[in-house]
């Protein structure tokens, strides 16, 4: 009898800690912030001009997705840079800008968000440099 | 005779180039609210968007990205962009419009205009009319405003679960920073 009642304290105990983990995970989950390109693997790797040639074919798979791209820096902006002449990076420091100098081959990884039609260029948000 | 001809076409073409003013970004702040009071704020801002101003006429086109909107929690991004915005089928949300009466010359006396243009968004187009003011600081022209969306007519259906947490009225606040484009 007493080990039974035992038992039961046990199990009720044990039921409790689990829902309590569950709980604490399920409410992480709800209100973690989004990924930082940093950590994420990017999807591609690749030099800048065999990268435009791969969004012409599929656009729509790539968008969202973190790429890594290499390039030369063919315009500094103050809001970001441009990879030869078609892909423009805008950073997530923007002080990152700041070490780059007009014609410097770099590498970058940055979230790709879209094809801009008004510009014909490439858009990658976030950026970082890698090298 | 020939050779004149395609000059003068040449000298036509080089002065309209000449007069194109236009002014762009590709770093717009576009941002949205729509959070309901006493549940945590939907909200989301997207600092990329590209904006061309033609200073002679008024015209303005923007351009912004879905997937480039970014929310503070991962969750609501993810169902932004894959339940309410179909962001891959649909990158992007585009607008067309004029700028009412716009001058550049005016723009020490009057500096608040009419917007009036073409919202698409999710291949929906919606007619926007709203004020915006735009100021010019030595290069730059400043163009900023508030306008309201509601996300029925853009075909935006919200499950009922969540309904009562987002607002039926979506505020839209926009502010460009444009400069010279040469």
């Amino acid at each position: 009898m007493s080990l039974l009642k035992k038992n039961k304290l046990v199990f009720i105990f044990t039921v409790v800690a689990l829902l309590a983990i569950g709980v604490g995970y399920g409410y992480q989950y709800m209100f973690m912030s989004p990924k930082k390109v940093v950590e994420i693997t990017p999807e591609f790797t690749a030099d800048a001009d065999e990268f435009n040639n791969l969004m012409d074919e599929n656009l729509p798979s790539w968008i969202g997705k973190v790429v890594q791209i290499s390039g030369k820096a063919t315009q500094v902006t103050q809001d970001g840079i441009l990879l030869n002449g078609s892909i423009y990076c805008q950073f997530e420091n923007s002080q990152d800008i700041q070490s780059i100098t007009k014609n410097q081959i770099i590498v970058i990884k940055g979230k790709l968000v879209g094809f801009d039609e008004l510009l014909m260029e490439t858009k990658l948000n976030q950026c970082i440099i890698i090298q | 005779m020939t050779t004149n001809k395609i000059l003068i076409v040449l000298c036509f073409l080089l002065s309209l180039q000449l007069q194109a003013q236009k002014y762009y970004t590709r770093s717009g702040s576009t941002q949205f609210e729509g959070s309901e009071k006493a549940f945590e704020p939907i909200a989301a801002i997207n600092t990329s968007t590209t904006v061309i101003l033609d200073t002679r006429n008024g015209n303005i086109v923007s351009q912004v990205f879905m997937a480039g909107f970014q929310f503070k929690n991962a969750l609501m991004q993810e169902h932004f962009n894959e339940n309410y915005m179909d962001s891959y089928q649909y990158p992007k949300a585009t607008f067309k419009g004029n700028l009412d009466g716009f001058s550049m010359a005016n723009l020490n006396t009057n500096n608040t205009f009419d917007l009036n243009g073409v919202l698409a968004i999710k291949g929906l187009e919606k007619y926007i009319q709203t004020s915006v003011t735009v100021q010019q600081q030595d290069n730059r022209m400043f163009v900023s405003g508030v306008f309201f969306v509601s996300p029925e007519d853009f075909d935006i259906t919200i499950p009922s679960i969540v309904r009562d947490k987002i607002a039926k009225q979506i505020q839209i606040n926009i502010d460009y920073e444009l400069i010279e484009k040469k």
